[in-house]
């Protein structure tokens, strides 16, 4: 049972202020670029200029032999594989250096060293290599079945994997059907764009006989694994160490080449060696995301409801698979989300991966959610809009209902509970829906026309084993652990295997052990992002790590609160049934005895300990929720626009989020992590892209190209909240990070089309940029015939 | 992203400078805020083998004025300008432009005569200066000339300044009170480069009018019959509206597309709008 | 290399540096400051703003050498500054930052923007912030944050 102790000041629920704020307000943040280590030398790679290349040869300048390390030189190097028991998958190896052929652009061929990042740099330039051009694999819908050169050889197509998801009787459905929606949509190659890129520092630690690796990850236990087995060195000689983080969102919970490099020169070099990402190698090559294509087709009722869903995904995943997922878990997310939380009868769905001479594509907050949410939501307002009924209605004709609950959906999530109705009416409230259409109706003075429009998604969260199982996973990661150790004073330290990068992690599990045992926060440490000081946990992404994390940390808090009960009774001479662990003491029928007490008497004077009882407080646990295929948030995201039809520009007026995640641990840090994910969300709807031309070339290597949300153009964000505890984990907790990343998109070009509902015109590609809405105001033009497909 | 190496040297003065950048015809460049020039060397896209750095020259950020023009150093910066502290000849169209100029952090270093010498299409200043018929005086080692701010510019970052000669200050005419301006910069973040920029200027105490489209596929493009239409008495928005077209259909070198084309019209009508109203 | 005689957070730093150096690298590399965080070097996302002779510039856009004589302020230098300490605290009372790394250059912005009269509305403070980006936030924390700075410094200034 849970300790009430404490109240709600620090305790679940309480919005209790960051311990992270105060070493980044001062400026004494310590990120991997940050550490200084005397004779580090700095590493600059050679990246191919190429989308698609036989390498014939290398050439060193004279001189820079030593300092410049192909992987001819570099025989340890095994190339990145990733083991898959998808059906039907491909896992091409993927050498961390290049050998006799490049993929992308940006793909690593040499790495040079030298005492200063410019110098490294000058010496990269000095490198010639000789390459021969191969027409480059550049639009995955076109050349998916086949090329002139494959990606890679002895394929006979370029898919890395293709499946079939269906249920029901799609043909049925589509005999039935009063109304056929047909729409083809794109959610265009983005970059996940974290402030800080990527960082590694590798080093050689004498004394303990292992390679230290500090790098800005997200996982930092599961890249020790892969290290270790790419080097063929035991992991007892790998620590891998995720100091500040600066951003995350997906790209960095994965293994990159880079890492591996760096680990292995430490092996050959016996001085410090530090690469530090530039932002123009992050656009090229930390894992892009997003770049689906979708073709759906919806059967409908007369009245809208929507009776099956016939849909084609293609996902154009660039060169190679990332360890340790591959490149497989987009698409077949997108078509297992597809359905949304609509209760959908009939539904087939083909999804493609595609293999493309373009930078390997990664998770990025939503994974494959937001391209399905965009796909199903606008084609729900197509489908309301041929049945001359409002959006809102047709979505409430369709959404699953409390009663329901659970309700497993057509693409084989299984949604636990919540009141998703609600959470759309209450998005509507949000924004006062009537008086926005009695706005609507008035016009705008300065001739834009504004538009509605909504989004909603139900969120897989803090899935366990039997989804990854499921997925035909390389690695399963169902469980978290948390290692808990009192100090002779009473202090605690939580010793954890997530990874916080703003999250605020360390003050949110700080909150369950002080509910569990009445340790004041600020006596309480939460150690994180080292190998070293924790047991092995998979790290931080997938909106697990609340879920699993607090978990482990509320299980071996109880395990050392039963033993404090057991100290602390011994004490008080009485009964460890009649003692309760509670604000900071082990409380008795006559009088107390504080933690520290009982923590001096653990370890200093055991003398004192109960017979039988064991000397120190730590206790190790993991935890896994009690239901593996996940705790469903939910939330409905709306958005109003306002568009200038002569431009083409697109102002955000308005932008609310009504959401359930059940129960709030610190409700600041869900909201924040809200408006963070709306943001980046809003982003993909509306500016980020790296467009790739004919040959392969990124069209957006820096930031005047790639343009990232500023505070200008953002609305301030609205938050209403539905509770909804998860019965299947602890304190009823739901995983949340990603959610706030999903809907945007939808619920942006559901606005944009609301919009433009009198031109006709639509936008159906993110970013909804000026040319594209001017592009579809004059197609509309052009168009003979009603709006319905 | 680190620039490849140079020289540096910081030239006590104008004519120093002169000297220093003749001694190395063709390698050496100028640095002033940097604000463009440091992005492009820490890209290396641009590897001069020296930098002469003019920023703090006390003779590039004089300031002068009488009845008829306001002369402003090339080392004014623009938050300068956008601080109102150095005299304004356009009744406030300058520090509105100055304003909406990148960043703050940019424009406490970034300098007018920088961005002039530069000639980015999408810069403001060029097409600002074309408006308002500014003169920019330039000094080389023949000596100083004064060159026309309207045709400055003559390409994207191609300019009529010798490669051996320094932009020392733009005279500025004075607009009078009577005089209305237009500015519309259509750009899709706050400090970003520029989709398209008009620039729309009347005074109609001279009979001026004048009509300048910046982001335009090369240097700014003066509006010959938008500008006449405005300088007139009789203001009809139809008629400017084809004058505008007659422009645009008159810059086919631009090779605008549909879209450009209609952001140029949108930019350029918003501006005279401004100027009428 | 080139010899440059600097004030950095107060103190006088004689050094010498490769001209290519810029004042971001410098301070970070040379004068171990590394709260100045460097996250495009192209001048877009506003990180590593530091003060130089007290007005705000980009720390990657300004060479070292160029800083001969100036003095230049960084996060570590607002130790004692009162603005700075009530920005500080309203950054944390209000949960406007979550990875930390733009965080130096959104205090010593919004320290501008305060110091000059320049965040008077959310509106305003807005665009004052268009030259700084953050990932992690949505921005909506740091505005109400920064207006509440505002107003405790001014006694002026509306909120979101």
């Amino acid at each position: 049972m849970a300790n009430d102790a404490g109240g709600a000041a620090a305790g679940i629920g309480a919005s209790l202020l960051r311990r992270e704020d105060e070493r980044h307000l001062l400026g004494r943040g310590s990120f991997v670029p940050d550490i200084k280590l005397p004779g580090t030398m700095e590493v600059a790679f050679v990246r191919s200029p190429h989308a698609h290349a036989r390498i014939r040869g290398i050439a060193k300048p004279a001189g820079g032999e030593r300092r410049v390390f192909t992987a001819a030189d570099l025989p340890r190097l095994r190339p990145i594989r990733v083991e898959t028991q998808a059906p039907g998958a491909k896992s091409p190896p993927w050498p961390p250096l290049a050998t006799d052929k490049v993929r992308y652009v940006g793909e690593a061929i040499a790495a040079c060293l030298a005492p200063t990042r410019a110098e490294a740099e000058d010496l990269a330039a000095q490198i010639t290599v000789d390459y021969e051009p191969l027409a480059a694999v550049v639009d995955a819908p076109r050349d998916m079945q086949g090329s002139r050169h494959p990606v890679h050889e002895g394929w006979s197509d370029n898919l890395f994997s293709e499946r079939v998801f269906a249920g029901g009787d799609i043909e049925a459905a589509a005999r039935a059907a009063e109304i056929t929606v047909r729409r083809e949509y794109r959610m265009n190659r983005q970059s996940g764009a974290p402030l800080e890129g990527r960082a590694v520092l590798a080093y050689r630690d004498w004394r303990l006989d292992e390679i230290v690796i500090h790098a800005s990850t997200q996982t930092p236990h599961t890249l020790r694994v892969a290290i270790g087995e790419i080097l063929g060195i035991d992991l007892r000689r790998l620590r891998v160490v995720a100091p500040d983080v600066g951003g995350g969102f997906g790209p960095k919970a994965r293994l990159y080449p880079e890492e591996i490099i760096l680990a292995a020169l430490a092996l050959e070099l016996d001085q410090p060696l530090r690469w530090v990402e530039d932002r123009t190698e992050h656009l090229l090559t930390a894992a892009h995301s997003r770049d689906h294509h979708y073709q759906v087709t919806a059967y409908a009722s007369r009245d809208g409801r929507i009776l099956g869903i016939d849909a084609e995904i293609v996902v154009d995943a660039g060169a190679y698979g990332l360890w340790p997922q591959g490149p497989y878990q987009e698409a077949a997310m997108a078509a297992r989300c597809l359905p949304g939380p609509y209760a959908i009868a009939n539904y087939r769905c083909r999804a493609l991966t595609v293999a493309t001479n373009k930078t390997p594509m990664g998770p990025y907050r939503g994974v494959g959610r937001p391209g399905a949410c965009f796909a199903i939501e606008r084609t729900i307002d197509e489908v309301a809009r041929a049945a001359g009924r409002d959006p809102v209605e047709v979505r409430m004709l369709n959404i699953v209902r409390p009663e329901q609950m659970p309700f497993t959906s057509i693409g084989g999530m299984r949604f636990d509970n919540g009141n998703y109705p609600e959470s759309l009416r209450l998005c509507a409230e949000l924004l006062d829906l009537p008086g926005l259409r009695s706005r609507q109706r008035r016009g705008e003075p300065d001739g834009r026309v504004i538009g509605i429009g909504f989004a909603v998604f139900a969120e897989q969260t803090a899935h366990g084993a039997a989804e990854f199982v499921a997925r035909g996973a390389a690695i399963v990661p169902g469980f978290e652990s948390c290692t808990a150790r009192i100090l002779p004073d009473g202090s605690l330290v939580l010793m954890v295997g997530i990874q916080s990068h703003g999250q605020g992690l360390e003050t949110a599990l700080s909150q369950i052990a002080h509910h569990e045992l009445g340790i004041d926060p600020a006596r309480i440490a939460v150690r994180h992002g080292d190998t070293e000081t924790s047991a092995f946990g998979f790290g931080t992404f997938a909106s697990r790590s609340m879920v699993m994390s607090g978990g482990a940390v509320a299980r071996a808090s109880r395990a050392l609160r039963d033993k404090l009960n057991r100290i602390g009774a011994h004490l008080l001479q009485c009964d460890v049934a009649a003692v309760r662990c509670r604000d900071g003491a082990v409380r008795g029928p006559q009088g107390s005895v504080s933690i520290a007490e009982i923590a001096k008497v653990a370890h200093l004077r055991m003398d004192g300990l109960p017979p039988g009882v064991d000397p120190l407080l730590e206790a190790v646990a993991t935890y896994e929720p009690a239901v593996g295929t996940g705790v469903f948030s939910y939330a409905t995201h709306g958005a109003v626009v306002a568009v200038d039809p002569e431009t083409g520009f697109v102002e955000l007026l308005d932008f609310a989020v009504a959401e359930d995640c059940g129960t709030m641990i610190n409700p600041m840090l869900v909201e924040g992590q809200i408006r963070g994910g709306v943001v980046q969300g809003i982003g993909t709807a509306l500016y980020e892209e790296i467009p790739y031309d004919e040959a392969g070339q990124p069209l957006a290597g820096t930031l005047a190209d790639y343009l990232m949300p500023g505070a200008a153009e953002m609305p301030a964000i609205k938050i209403g909240h539905l509770h909804t505890p998860a019965a299947a984990t602890e304190y009823g907790m739901k995983g949340m990070g990603e959610g706030g990343a999903v809907g945007p998109p939808a619920a942006i070009a559901n606005a944009v089309r609301d919009a433009l509902s009198a031109l006709g015109a639509e936008v159906n590609e993110t970013p909804i940029t000026p040319r594209r809405v001017l592009a579809a105001i004059e197609q509309a033009r052009f168009r003979v015939g009603g709006p319905t497909g | 992203m680190k620039a490849a190496a140079f020289d540096y040297v910081r030239p006590r003065n104008v004519a120093a400078a002169v000297d220093l950048l003749a001694a190395d015809k063709g390698q050496a460049q100028l640095l002033a805020g940097g604000q463009s020039l440091l992005p492009l060397l820490n890209l290396r896209l641009a590897s001069p083998a020296r930098l002469i750095d003019i920023s703090r020259l006390p003779e590039l950020a004089m300031t002068d004025e009488d009845d008829a023009t306001v002369t402003l150093g090339a080392g004014v910066t623009h938050a300068m300008i956008e601080d109102r502290r150095v005299p304004d000849p356009s009744q406030g169209l300058m520090p509105h432009v100055a304003l909406g100029l990148a960043y703050r952090a940019v424009r406490n270093r970034g300098t007018l005569g920088g961005s002039l010498a530069l000639a980015d299409p999408a810069a403001e200043w060029p097409a600002v200066l074309a408006a308002l018929e500014a003169e920019i005086g330039v000094v080389g080692p023949n000596g100083r000339r004064r060159l026309s701010g309207t045709n400055f510019a003559t390409g994207i970052y191609a300019t009529r300044l010798a490669e051996d000669e320094i932009v020392t200050a733009l005279r500025i005419p004075k607009l009078s009170r009577a005089a209305r301006w237009g500015y519309a910069k259509l750009a899709r973040k706050a400090g970003a480069f520029a989709d398209a920029l008009a620039v729309a200027v009347a005074d109609p105490r001279r009979g001026y009018g004048r009509v300048v489209l910046g982001a335009a596929n090369g240097p700014p493009l003066v509006m010959t019959e938008a500008g006449r239409a405005l300088a007139g008495t009789r203001r009809d928005p139809e008629q400017l509206r084809r004058a505008v077209e007659t422009d645009l259909d008159s810059a086919a070198d631009r090779r605008f597309d549909a879209y450009q084309r209609r952001l140029h019209r949108a930019a350029a009508m918003r501006a005279i709008v401004q100027v009428i109203q | 290399m080139t010899a440059i005689r600097v004030i950095v957070n107060g103190a006088e730093v004689i050094d010498n540096v490769a001209p290519r150096t810029s004042l971001g690298d410098w301070l970070r590399e040379g004068r171990n400051l590394t709260g100045t965080h460097l996250a495009c070097e192209h001048g877009v996302c506003g990180a590593c703003t530091v003060l130089v002779d007290g007005e705000p510039i980009r720390a990657c856009l300004m060479l070292a050498a160029a800083g001969e004589g100036s003095e230049v302020r960084t996060i570590e230098g607002f130790d004692a500054d009162p603005l700075m300490m009530a920005l500080r605290d309203a950054f944390h009372r209000r949960h406007a930052l979550q990875c930390g790394f733009c965080t130096s250059g959104m205090l010593i912005t919004a320290w501008d923007l305060i110091r000059r009269g320049k965040a008077s509305s959310a509106a305003e403070i807005r665009r004052g912030l268009a030259g700084n980006i953050c990932r992690c936030t949505g921005y909506t924390n740091i505005v109400a944050a920064i207006a509440e700075a505002a107003t405790a410094a001014e006694g002026v200034g509306d909120g979101e």
